[in-house]
C-alpha cells in the first residue's frame, strides 16, 4: 500500500513540474471548443436554399433526381438540416474528429482538406519569411536604438514607426503593387510562382517562389518591423532601468558583456510570446494581403469562399486556421516557460 | 594613511529635463580603514547616491558635478572620477565591491548563482588561462558559499528568483567578497529580512570585518544597528552631511539635534516605549529645500539665525558638526 | 426677493466659472504639448469637414462621361473618377461616415472593456477566471477571418451595425489591461484606506478607481478609432461590405476594381482616398502620444 502511495507521489511530482503547461493546454482546449462551437454556428445559420442549390448542382452534374441529389449531398455534406440541433452538432463534431473539414459546395465538391493541403505551403512561406525577417531586424534596430537614442538612425527609424503605424499595411499592399507589379513591372501582379518552371526542389523553382512572394513579403515586413523595433524599445528601455544592470556596471563586467547578456537576453524573452501572437495576426490578415497581391494561398481562397458564400470552405479554413494559431501559442508558451527560468520553476 | 577613502566636496546631480536635482551636495567624508563606517539617513537622503559615487556606478541620469572620490588603495591614491572605463572596470569589485539594496534584483535573474560568480571572475582573470580560471572561481565561490553558511552544492545550480530572501543577501555578501575586496558597500542589508536573520547576517559581516580585516561602508537608517556594529558614524539629511564622528562621540554627545531626533526615535529594548520621540514633520523635498539650515522647519531648539543663515561645519578633532548649536 | 435673484445670479456665475475651468482643463489636456496640437487640429479638421462640408461641398451622383478620370484643377481639385463625378466631393461627403464608424466602434468597445475589465478586476474569483478565458479566446482566433464571416451573415449597410462588428476584436486587450490596472490599483494604499473608513463600493469605483484609469481609456478609445478606420476599410476591399458608396474605403475600393491599379490616369482616384485615411491615421497617433505625454508624465531622462 505504502509503495503504491510513493509511487502515485513521485508521478504526481514530477507531473507537477510542468503544470504551467498543463494549464496553458487548457485553456487552449476551452479556446478550441469556442473555435468549434462558433463555426458549427456559422454552418447552422446559413440558408436553407445553399444545400438546395448544391443538389441541384450534383443532380446536373450526375444525371441523378433531384431527390436522389438532395440525398447525396445531405451525405457529402454530413448535414441534415431536418435533424435535431444536438444531433447535427454531433455529427459536426465526429466529422472532425476523422479530420475531415468537410467539402466545397461551390468548387466541384473539392474537399477543403484538399484546398488546404495544396494552398497552406505558400501562405505559410511568406509568412514566416515575413515574421523572421521583422523580427530580426526589429529585435536588431530596437535594442540598438535604446542603447543610443539620439543618433541619425535613431530619429529616422522615429519616423518610420510613426509612417507605418499610420498606413494600414494592406494600403501599403496596394501603393506597392501600383508601383512595382504594374507601374514599373519590376514584379509579377499575381501567381505564386513561374508557370514555365517545373515545381520541386530546384534552385530555379525555388527563387521562382522568392520573386512572386517579395511583394508580398516587402508589404507585411512595412507594416511588422515597426511593431517588433517598438517592442524591443519598450522592452529593453524596462530591462535598462532594472538594478541588475547597474549592479552588473558595479561587478566590473565590460559594456559590451553587459548589452549582450543582460540587456538584449532579457529584453528579447518577453517577445517570444508576442511572436505567436503575431503570427495569428499575420495569418489573419493574409485574406485581404493575398487578395490584393493575388497571391494563391489560403487567405485568398477564403476571401473567395466569403463572396462566393461557400460555408464549408469558409468555416474550414477558418478551423484550421485557428488550430495552428491556437498551437503555435502554446508553443510559444512552452518555449518562454523552458528558456525564462522564473516561470519554469515557480509559475 | 587610515582612510581607504576619502570623499572630497563632492556635489551630484540628477539631470532631469528641466531642472537637476541636487542629490548629494558638498559632502566631505572619510572612511576608515578596516573598521566599519555607518552611514545613516531617511530614504532619499542621498546615501545610496553617495555610495554609489564610489564605484562610479551612479544610477542615471546623476552625473558628479564637482569634488573627488580618492581611494588609497597600496600606495598612490586612485581618482576614482578621473579613471577611464577600463581602469574603472579593473578597478570595481576587486578593491570595492557592493551589497545592493533589494538583493533579489541585483541578479541577472536567467543565470544561474554560479555562472555569474563565474562570469565575474572571468573578466576580472583575463590572463589566467581559462581552464584554471574556472576551476580557480568554482573553489573561491564553494569556499566563500561556505564562509557565509550555505550549502554550495545546493545553491550554486540555482536561480536567484528560487533562494529566500535571507539566502539571497548572504549570496550576495558572499559575491561582493569574490575578489578580496577592499571595501565593500552595504546598502541596507537586512531591511525586509526579519529579526533573526538579521542578527545572522550582522554575524556574518562582524566576522568578515574582523577576521579578513575587510573595511565596511554601512548604509542604514537603522540606528539600532549602527550602535551595535559600527565603529564611525556619518549623518545625511537632505543630500548633505550633518555630522560625522565616532559612534561614541555621536550617540553620547548628541550634539546635532538630527541625529539626536534620529536616536530618541529609536526604539531599544532598554528605554521605555512610551520615551519614543519621533521627529516630526516629514523628509525635505530636495527640489524645494528650506532657507538656512534645511533641517530647521523640524528642528525643536530652532533659533532665529537657523532660518536665515546655513551652518557651517564645526569640527573639533575629526568630529564634525553641521550645526548653529555646536558653535557655542 | 432680491436676495433669491442675488443667489441664482451667484449660482450661474459659479456655473460658468466651472464650465471655464472644464473648457481650459480640456484645453490643457487636448492642445498640451505640439504633438497634442497636430494631433488635435488634424482629428478637428475631419469632424469639421465631416460636419459642414457636405453644404459647402454639395456632391452630386449625376455621370457625367465627357469628364471621366480628369486630372486635378480649380473646379476638381483631386480630380474625378470613371464616371466623371468629382473625387474632392466624394471624399467630403464620406467623411461624417468614416467618423461615425470609427467614434461608435470606439464607444462600443471602450464600454464593453471598461464594464468587463472593472467588474473581473473588482469582483474577481470565477467571474474574473470567465472574463478572463473570454478575452484569451478573442486574443487568440484571428480576427479578419470571423469579421468575414460576421460581414457575411449580417448586411452590413450602416455605421451601427458596422461598428458592432468592428466591437468584437477590439475589447479584448483592453479589458485586459484595464483589469490588471484595477487589481493592482485595489492594492494601493489609498483604496485600502477608502475600505477601511467603510466608504461605499460606488464611492470607491467611480470616485476613486475610474479617474485613475481614465487616461488610458482615453488613449485607447483614440487608438480603437484608427483600427476601426483600418479595419472597415480592410473589409470594404474585401468586398464583403456594402457601404455608402463615398465611403473612403468604397472610393478606394471602386478605384481599385475599375483599373486604378493599371490606369496611370487613375492614380489620384486610388491615392485620394489613401492619402486622407493615412492622414487621419496619422493624426490620431500622433494625438495618442501626445495625450501619453500629457498624461502619463514620467521623470523623462535628457
Amino acid at each position: 500500500m505504502d509503495a503504491v502511495k510513493r509511487v502515485l507521489k513521485r508521478i504526481w511530482l514530477f507531473l507537477f513540474q510542468f503544470r504551467y503547461f498543463f494549464m496553458k493546454l487548457g485553456i487552449s482546449i476551452l479556446t478550441l471548443c469556442a473555435v468549434v462551437i462558433l463555426s458549427f454556428i456559422l454552418i447552422v445559420n446559413m440558408p436553407g436554399t445553399v444545400i438546395d442549390s448544391f443538389a441541384m448542382q450534383l443532380s446536373i452534374q450526375r444525371r441523378i433526381s433531384l431527390e436522389q441529389a438532395m440525398i447525396l449531398a445531405k451525405q457529402m455534406l454530413n448535414y441534415d438540416p431536418d435533424a435535431p440541433l444536438f444531433e447535427r452538432f454531433w455529427a459536426y463534431i465526429q466529422q472532425l474528429a476523422q479530420g475531415n473539414l468537410g467539402i466545397s459546395i461551390k468548387n466541384n465538391a473539392k474537399s477543403v482538406n484538399l484546398i488546404l493541403k495544396e494552398l497552406l505551403p505558400r501562405t505559410l512561406f511568406v509568412s514566416s519569411i515575413s515574421l523572421a525577417v521583422s523580427f530580426v531586424l526589429g529585435t536588431f534596430f530596437g535594442s540598438r536604438t535604446t542603447w543610443r537614442r539620439n543618433t541619425i538612425g535613431a530619429k529616422v527609424l522615429d519616423g518610420y514607426i510613426v509612417v507605418s503605424n499610420s498606413i494600414p499595411d494592406y494600403i501599403f499592399a496596394l501603393i506597392l503593387i501600383t508601383v512595382f507589379a504594374f507601374r514599373l513591372a519590376w514584379f509579377p501582379n499575381q501567381g505564386a510562382y513561374d508557370a514555365m518552371i517545373l515545381p520541386g526542389f530546384t534552385l530555379p523553382f525555388i527563387l521562382s517562389l522568392l520573386f512572386y512572394a517579395t511583394l508580398p513579403i516587402a508589404a507585411y515586413v512595412f507594416s511588422q518591423l515597426s511593431f517588433w523595433t517598438m517592442q524591443m524599445q519598450g522592452s529593453a528601455l524596462g530591462v535598462l532601468g532594472e538594478d541588475y544592470i547597474n549592479a552588473a556596471r558595479a561587478r566590473g563586467l565590460p559594456k559590451r558583456l553587459i548589452v549582450r547578456r543582460y540587456l538584449k537576453r532579457n529584453a528579447i524573452l518577453p517577445l517570444v510570446t508576442q511572436l505567436a501572437i503575431s503570427f495569428g495576426v499575420m495569418f489573419g490578415g493574409a485574406p485581404l494581403m493575398e487578395s490584393i497581391f493575388n497571391y494563391p494561398g489560403i487567405g485568398l481562397a477564403f476571401s473567395q469562399a466569403i463572396v462566393e458564400r461557400d460555408y464549408y470552405v469558409v468555416q474550414g479554413i477558418l478551423l484550421f486556421v485557428s488550430v495552428i494559431v491556437i498551437g503555435v501559442n502554446l508553443i510559444a508558451d512552452t518555449i518562454y516557460s523552458i528558456v525564462d527560468p522564473r516561470i519554469r520553476r515557480s509559475a | 594613511m587610515d582612510n581607504i577613502v576619502e570623499l572630497n566636496h563632492l556635489t551630484i546631480d540628477y539631470r532631469l529635463r528641466k531642472y537637476a536635482l541636487r542629490a548629494v551636495a558638498d559632502v566631505t567624508l572619510p572612511i576608515k580603514r578596516g573598521k566599519v563606517t555607518a552611514l545613516v539617513g531617511e530614504s532619499g537622503s542621498g546615501k545610496t547616491t553617495l555610495a554609489t559615487s564610489i564605484l562610479e556606478v551612479i544610477s542615471t541620469p546623476g552625473v558628479v558635478e564637482s569634488g573627488t572620490v580618492l581611494y588609497y588603495g597600496n600606495d598612490k591614491p586612485v581618482a576614482v572620477t578621473k579613471l577611464r572605463e577600463h581602469e574603472l572596470n579593473a578597478f570595481r569589485w576587486r578593491e570595492v565591491s557592493m551589497v545592493f539594496q533589494g538583493a533579489q534584483s541585483a541578479m541577472n535573474p536567467i543565470m544561474t548563482v554560479y555562472k555569474q560568480f563565474e562570469e565575474t571572475f572571468l573578466v576580472h582573470n583575463r590572463k589566467t588561462p581559462r581552464q584554471a580560471a574556472i576551476r580557480q572561481a568554482k573553489q573561491k565561490t564553494i569556499e566563500l558559499l561556505n564562509f557565509v553558511n550555505l550549502d554550495p552544492e545546493r545553491i550554486m545550480p540555482m536561480y536567484p528568483h528560487e533562494l529566500s530572501g535571507g539566502m539571497k543577501q548572504r549570496v550576495m555578501i558572499a559575491f561582493s567578497l569574490l575578489l578580496d575586496p577592499k571595501l565593500i558597500i552595504l546598502d541596507e542589508p537586512t531591511t525586509a529580512l526579519d529579526v533573526i536573520i538579521q542578527g545572522y547576517i550582522f554575524k556574518i559581516l562582524k566576522r568578515i570585518n574582523v577576521e579578513l580585516g575587510i573595511s565596511m561602508l554601512l548604509l542604514t537608517h537603522d540606528i539600532g544597528v549602527v550602535a551595535e556594529f559600527a565603529d564611525y558614524v556619518a549623518v545625511m539629511y537632505g543630500g548633505k552631511l550633518m555630522e560625522y564622528g565616532t559612534v561614541r562621540e555621536v550617540f553620547k554627545e548628541k550634539r546635532h539635534p538630527y541625529s539626536k531626533g534620529l536616536i530618541e526615535s529609536t526604539p531599544s529594548l532598554l528605554s521605555d516605549i512610551d520615551k519614543m520621540k519621533p521627529i516630526k514633520g516629514s523628509p525635505p523635498d530636495i527640489r524645494n529645500l528650506p532657507a538656512g539650515c534645511i533641517f530647521h522647519p523640524r528642528c525643536d531648539r530652532c533659533m532665529e539665525i537657523c532660518k536665515l543663515q546655513e551652518p557651517e561645519d564645526h569640527k573639533l578633532g575629526e568630529h564634525l558638526v553641521k550645526c548653529h548649536l555646536a558653535k557655542q | 426677493m432680491n436676495e433669491r435673484l442675488q443667489a441664482g445670479r451667484q449660482a450661474l456665475i459659479n456655473l460658468v466659472h466651472k464650465m471655464l475651468k472644464f473648457l481650459n482643463g480640456l484645453g490643457k489636456v487636448f492642445f498640451g504639448n505640439p504633438k497634442s496640437v497636430f494631433g488635435t487640429s488634424v482629428l478637428l479638421f475631419f469632424i469639421i469637414l465631416g460636419l459642414f462640408g457636405p453644404f459647402i461641398f454639395p456632391y452630386s451622383t449625376d455621370i457625367s462621361m465627357l469628364d471621366q478620370l480628369l486630372p486635378p484643377s480649380w473646379t476638381h481639385p483631386f480630380g474625378t473618377d470613371l464616371w466623371g463625378r468629382d473625387i474632392f466631393r466624394q471624399i467630403v461627403a464620406g467623411t461624417s461616415d468614416v467618423l461615425s464608424i470609427a467614434f461608435l466602434a470606439a464607444t462600443f468597445s471602450v464600454v464593453l472593456a471598461l464594464i468587463l475589465g472593472m467588474f473581473s478586476g473588482i469582483v474577481g474569483g470565477f467571474i474574473d477566471k470567465f472574463i478572463l478565458f473570454l478575452t484569451n479566446v478573442f486574443l487568440t482566433i484571428p480576427s479578419l477571418p470571423v469579421f468575414l464571416i460576421l460581414a457575411a451573415l449580417f448586411t452590413v449597410d450602416n455605421p451601427l451595425t458596422f461598428a458592432l462588428i468592428l466591437m468584437i476584436f477590439s475589447w479584448a486587450g483592453m479589458c485586459r489591461s484595464i483589469r490588471s490596472q484595477i487589481i493592482s490599483l485595489k492594492e494601493r494604499d489609498f483604496i485600502q484606506i477608502c475600505k477601511v473608513m467603510k466608504m461605499s463600493r460606488g464611492h470607491i469605483i467611480f470616485k476613486e478607481l475610474l479617474p485613475n484609469v481614465g487616461s488610458y481609456i482615453l488613449i485607447n478609445f483614440i487608438i480603437v478609432m484608427k483600427n476601426a478606420i483600418t479595419g472597415s476599410v480592410g473589409l470594404m476591399l474585401l468586398g464583403v461590405a456594402s457601404f455608402e458608396p463615398t465611403n473612403w474605403g468604397a472610393i478606394l475600393t471602386s478605384a481599385k476594381n475599375n483599373g486604378a491599379l493599371i490606369n496611370p490616369n487613375s492614380y489620384m482616384w486610388l491615392f485620394a482616398p489613401i492619402l486622407c485615411i493615412a492622414i487621419f491615421q496619422l493624426g490620431v497617433i500622433v494625438l495618442s502620444k501626445g495625450l501619453d505625454d500629457t498624461l502619463n508624465p514620467r521623470l523623462r531622462v535628457m
